[in-house]
Order: C-alpha cells, then sequence, then structure tokens
C-alpha cells in the first residue's frame, strides 16, 4: 500500500471526528502527496515515507527518567513548553505569567476552523498529516512582549511525532520564539509539523529554530507565515539532524513594508538528504526580503535548497536579497541550490546569487602555511563558510549549541573559542 | 663554521608541464637578511612557494635542507611549525574565523614542535598586542575575521603581525613591499628588522630596492628565467634601480 492510502487508512482507523483534522484529511486525499516530478520536491527524499510502519501518533509514554537530562540547559528569560512525541509534559516545561496568558488567549480550534491554508494544496501538503495527527494543538495569542522556547522531543516510538502550532501576533507584539527538535538515537522515526504564524501588523518575531533530531530520523515540517504592515519576520534555521530533513517555509508579506529576515543553515553526513524550500512572496508595496543559506554536504550527502522569491504586481518598492551558498565535502557530496525571481512590477531592487564549489585550496594552503593541520585547517574552513548563517543568531548559548550541533554533524570538532 | 639555516641546491621545479624553476641554489646561513629580486615572472613566487611546499609544483630535480632536515619531504604545516614562514604576496580573506584565533593556533603549532606547553590566554594577549603595537595595528583587528575588509597595507601589516608572533626561524616574504604607500613600508620594515636575530634568517622577495633601504640586506640575488643570474651585496640593487633587468636577462640567456 502506498504512503498516501495508509496514512488515510490510519487516519481512519484513529476515529477522531474532530472537523479540522477531517478537513485536513479530505485536502490530502484531494491533493495527494507531493511527488519528485514536481518542481519544489525534486531534491526531497520522499521515498523515507513509505518505510514507515505507522503513521499513527505514538502513544503516550511515560516520563523517561532520561528525559530531563536530554533537555537543554533552559535560556535565560524564556519560558519552556516540552513536548513529547506531540505530547505536552507539563512536568518539564516553565511557563510564566505570559506564556500562560497567551495560551489562555488563543483562539480555540473550532468547527469554523476547518479550512486548511491556501498552502495546504501546493507546498504545505505534508503538513496536513501533522493537523490530522498532532495529539494536542497549540495556539498561542501573543499581546506583549514574550520569550518562548519549545522543545519537541521525538521519542522513536512505534508511531509518529506530530505537532501543530499555531502563533497570532497581536499588533506591536514581540515574540522570540525558539524551537528545538530533538531526537533519540533510537530506531526511525517520522516527525511531522505545522508551524501558522500570524504576524499583525508592527508586530516582530524572531524565529530561531534549531532541528536537531536522531541520526535515523525523518523530520517534514511546514512552517506558513503571513506579515502584516510593518511586522518583520526573523528566521534563524539550523538543520542538523535526521536522516531526512525537509523544511518548507513559506512566508507571506502581505501588508506595507513588511519584511522578513532568513538566515539558515544546513549541514549533512553519510547517507543523509537536507532539503529546504523558502518561498516569499511579496504582496504589498515596500515590503523586503532578505535570504542567506549556507550548506554543507559532507561524504556522501546531499544538500539542497530552493528560494523561491516572487514580486507580486501590487509590490512596487520591493526589495530583495538572496545569497545561496554550498560546500560540497566529499566524493560522493551533492549539494543542489536553485534561486528563483520572479518579478511582476516596475520599481524593484533584487540581488541574488548561488554558488556551488569545494573547499579553497587557497585559504586551506593559507592555513597550513600557518602550522595548522590539514583536518583543522578544513574544519576551520567549514566552520568560516557557516559562520554567517550562525552569527545571526543572537543569543550565545544558543549560537553555541547550533554551532556544535552543525559540527557534530559533519563528524567534525569546532574550536569552542570559535563558537564564542 | 655550522651548516647554513637553508640550503637550496639545483631546485628545479614545474607547474602543469611548464618548467618554472632551473637549477636554483643558494645558501643561506643564520642570522642573514638575503633580497631576491627579477623581473615579472622569474620564478621568485615559484620558489618561495615550492619552499613552503604549496601544491601543484612538482619537484623535478635537486634538494632543499633547512635546519639541516630535508625540507621537501615535509608537508607544507610541518614546514611551518619547523620554523619557516612565508609571507604571502595576496594574503587570503577568511571571514569567520579571528585573527586572534588563527595567531594562536599558529604560534601553538609552532610551540608543539618546539616540546613547549600551550600559551595562556592572557601571555597570548600581551604577547600579541606588543606586535600589535610594532606593526601599528588596531586591537580591534584581533576580533575580525582573518585579512576580512582589510586595506592592502592593512593585509601586509597583519602578515608580518603573524611572523613577529610564529617567531619563524626563516622568513619567506613575497613581495610584502607591494602595495604600501611609504609610511607603511617603514612600519613593515621595521617589523622585519625586529625579528633579526643571530638565529634567524630573513629572504626578501621583491621588485624593487626601496624596502632595502630599511630592511638592509647581506646578500642580493637575481632570479631570472628560472635562475639565479647574479649575486652580490646591497650594490647589485642599487645597480638594478639604475640599470634594470636587461642586461642580467642577456647574460642570462646567453649563458642558457
Amino acid at each position: 500500500m502506498k504512503a498516501l492510502e495508509r496514512i488515510l487508512s490510519d487516519f481512519a482507523a484513529a476515529a477522531d471526528p474532530a472537523p479540522a483534522r477531517l478537513a485536513a484529511a479530505q485536502a490530502l486525499r484531494t491533493h495527494a502527496l507531493p511527488t519528485r516530478r514536481e518542481e519544489n520536491w525534486r531534491y526531497a527524499n520522499l521515498r523515507a515515507l513509505e518505510a514507515v510502519h505507522s503513521f499513527l501518533p505514538a502513544p503516550p509514554q511515560a516520563a523517561s527518567p532520561a528525559l530531563p537530562t536530554a533537555l537543554p540547559a533552559a535560556l535565560p528569560g524564556f519560558s519552556r513548553l516540552v513536548f513529547v512525541d506531540g505530547r505536552h509534559c507539563p512536568e518539564f516545561s516553565l511557563p510564566d505569567a505570559a506564556l500562560l496568558a497567551s495560551l489562555r488567549g488563543g483562539k480555540p480550534r473550532s468547527n469554523d476552523d476547518t479550512v486548511p491554508s491556501a498552502q495546504s494544496a501546493g507546498d504545505g501538503r505534508l503538513g496536513l498529516i501533522a493537523k490530522m495527527f498532532a495529539p494536542e494543538p497549540v495556539t498561542l495569542h501573543v499581546p506583549g512582549r514574550l520569550a518562548l522556547e519549545l522543545v519537541s522531543i521525538a521519542t522513536g516510538a512505534a508511531g509518529g511525532n506530530y505537532l501543530e502550532l499555531e502563533v497570532q501576533l497581536a499588533s506591536n507584539a514581540q515574540l522570540d520564539l525558539v524551537e528545538r527538535h530533538l531526537g533519540s538515537a533510537g530506531p526511525k522515526g517520522l516527525s511531522c509539523l505545522q508551524l501558522d504564524l500570524h504576524l499583525a501588523a508592527h508586530s516582530q518575531l524572531t524565529h530561531t529554530r534549531l532541528l536537531q533530531g536522531g541520526p535515523d530520523a525523518l523530520h517534514y515540517d511546514t512552517v506558513a507565515v503571513r506579515v502584516a504592515a510593518e511586522g518583520y519576520y526573523n528566521l534563524r534555521q539550523v538543520a542538523a539532524g535526521g536522516q531526512t530533513t525537509r523544511s518548507t517555509t513559506e512566508v507571506r508579506l502581505g501588508g506595507r513594508d513588511a519584511r522578513v529576515q532568513i538566515r539558515a543553515l544546513a549541514t549533512a553526513h553519510g547517507p543523509q538528504v537536507c532539503d529546504a524550500l523558502f518561498t516569499v512572496l511579496h504582496e504589498a508595496p515596500g515590503t523586503r526580503s532578505d535570504q542567506l543559506f549556507r550548506g554543507i554536504a559532507s561524504d556522501r550527502a546531499h544538500v539542497a535548497c530552493s528560494a523561491d522569491v516572487q514580486v507580486a504586481s501590487g509590490a512596487p518598492g520591493a526589495r530583495v536579497l538572496q545569497s545561496l551558498r554550498g560546500l560540497i565535502d566529499g566524493a560522493g557530496a551533492e549539494v543542489d541550490l536553485r534561486p528563483r525571481l520572479t518579478i511582476n512590477t516596475d520599481e524593484v531592487q533584487a540581488a541574488h546569487g548561488a554558488t556551488t564549489g569545494r573547499l579553497d585550496e587557497d585559504l586551506l594552503f593559507y592555513l597550513l602555511s600557518r602550522g595548522l593541520s590539514p583536518s583543522e585547517a578544513r574544519s576551520l574552513l567549514k566552520w568560516a563558510f557557516l559562520a554567517e548563517a550562525l552569527n545571526a543568531i543572537d543569543m550565545p548559548a544558543l549560537r553555541r549549541d547550533a554551532g556544535l550541533a552543525a559540527a557534530a554533524r559533519l563528524a567534525d570538532t569546532p574550536a569552542t573559542e570559535l563558537l564564542q | 663554521m655550522s651548516a647554513p639555516l637553508l640550503q637550496i641546491d639545483s631546485l628545479s621545479a614545474s607547474a602543469g608541464g611548464t618548467p618554472l624553476l632551473h637549477g636554483v641554489s643558494l645558501s643561506v646561513n643564520a642570522g642573514e637578511v638575503h633580497a631576491i629580486m627579477g623581473p615579472n615572472g622569474s620564478g621568485k613566487s615559484t620558489l618561495a612557494h615550492v619552499l613552503a611546499g604549496r601544491p601543484g609544483y612538482l619537484i623535478t630535480g635537486g634538494t632543499v635542507r633547512f635546519d639541516g632536515a630535508d625540507l621537501l619531504a615535509l608537508p607544507p604545516e610541518e614546514r611551518a611549525r619547523a620554523g619557516l614562514f612565508l609571507g604571502f604576496q595576496y594574503p587570503v580573506e577568511i571571514p569567520g574565523v579571528s585573527n586572534a584565533y588563527l595567531l594562536k593556533a599558529a604560534l601553538n603549532a609552532r610551540r608543539r614542535q618546539r616540546g613547549e606547553p600551550e600559551i595562556d590566554a592572557f601571555d597570548f594577549l600581551n604577547l600579541v598586542r606588543e606586535r600589535m603595537r610594532t606593526m601599528h595595528i588596531d586591537d580591534a583587528l584581533l576580533t575580525r575575521g582573518v585579512n576580512e575588509g582589510f586595506s592592502g597595507g592593512e593585509k601586509k601589516r597583519n602578515e608580518i603581525l603573524q611572523m613577529l608572533v610564529m617567531e619563524p626561524r626563516l622568513a619567506l616574504l613575497d613581495e610584502t613591499d607591494s602595495g604600501l604607500d611609504i609610511d607603511a613600508l617603514k612600519i613593515v620594515g621595521h617589523g622585519i628588522n625586529s625579528l633579526r636575530a643571530p638565529e634567524r634568517a630573513v629572504v626578501v622577495i621583491t621588485h624593487y630596492q626601496r624596502l632595502l633601504d630599511y630592511v638592509v640586506p647581506d646578500q642580493v640575488h637575481v632570479l631570472a628565467r628560472g635562475r639565479i643570474v647574479r649575486s652580490g651585496n646591497r650594490s647589485l640593487a642599487l645597480e638594478l634601480e639604475q640599470r634594470g633587468y636587461d642586461w642580467l636577462l642577456e647574460a642570462a640567456t646567453a649563458g642558457a
């Protein structure tokens, strides 16, 4: 049986009649799973879905005694929500008053909430799986300032880890959202996430995502962002985990002078596949987007990034920056970068570039001539390659965690002094 | 008399099938400063890079002994750790790796080779700041990426700073004077002179004799068409300044 049929079959067996879930299932049945014949999915590892044993959510786990030690140190000033296989673990969460208020203020899912977003018919189809199965969807309404760390742990138990999060930022609200996706080193586990982020006028969201699934994990996430007038969405994404990682991000700049900045990096080693799609839609005048991606594929890994920017006819004065760079560090490694820019209006400033190559021999020799060993020199140059994306993470502790994760993924050990 | 610090005998090398060095012989004693001059394309930079171990060159003949060891048998990093320093004509930029990190890593590589412990952070900063003052380099450059956004002069001064921190036995300076204004030239000259010591040697590669006003050489050699065609004292550099290289090229052709 094909993956789509098994997903729908498992959903039917789950017998959950919630309208939103049924609508998601109907949308998936209508639009089907993406295939590699589709342009935006050419490099995604969708075959891995066929090997998933069961798409049902993993059953609730008794709290593992090892869990607290697996949790990263709490970030100063942040409240924390911990999910294990998609279920909230209050015993490990650190809610503060602002978070509790935001949770209470979230619009409850209702029977009206049955129509999946327009993205669901397109590149957001994998997010429908999360909408179908997420055991505890979360909705947050942020009226003021909030700093929240969301930790999602996939145990690799039979069944999937599904998470659905909707965040509504009120006008002038500010949210610092850190997502950490961690995984056990156990058997293959499927993680599927759907994030819907709504930024009202003048609101600001700094969103740091560390994707650190276990070495055999399958991670598919869908992030849909809507930014109203003068809103600012600031994404830092580090993909450094899982056997297969596919991130699909769509940012819709729907209000005048709305902005997005994306700093993303991906590292992969061995047979791992890491694929990302960033779509930015400029739909209003004066909107700005700035995308930077750095990816390293070592050994025989595959890293891919598609960055698609579309400037609508109603978005004069838009400014677009796009820089994609890939580093191939292995005889069997592959990096595919695809910048795309579609402009349907005059008066647009756009600059974009994409390059893929191997470590620069001149730089390597320079470091060797200073007495560094070949392995140290190569490690340092890889580090330098990632630095521009990594340094966009402001918090030193988080930057350090992200750097160590990226380096570990390359079977590399950077000097910790570089992480300061 | 002790053996030369650097002894090159009949060194020949090629790149991509093209012969570039044709039997170069040169002897440099500890405590000496040598200048290698010559026109464009004569093989000066090739010689420096071959000695430093840059990949891409094929040694087709000859030997090089450095401090008694077979230099050509060592990979580039071991040549550096043994005390050979190459100052690049075109120093590369490495954003993301700070100057401080590279300086410390390079110094510790040297120290490990000498059987010394790695330098601690406090002593390192003291040492580097003192050397930076010598080179008139601002402290802020320490935290910036290696040569990132540096002017041409800053890059050259940074090369000399690295040399002063690493304290090599032999410094090969490949056109360190190119692109420097007169003030920077004085600073670079002062930096090179501050390294001079009885146990060390410096080989300065240059087109012009103006650097030699500040760094007075013990010997001057002219490299042309891949071979040393003339050696002499400092007056040879002054003669070249007046007469150019053509007369030596003609002599080299006649003698080839």
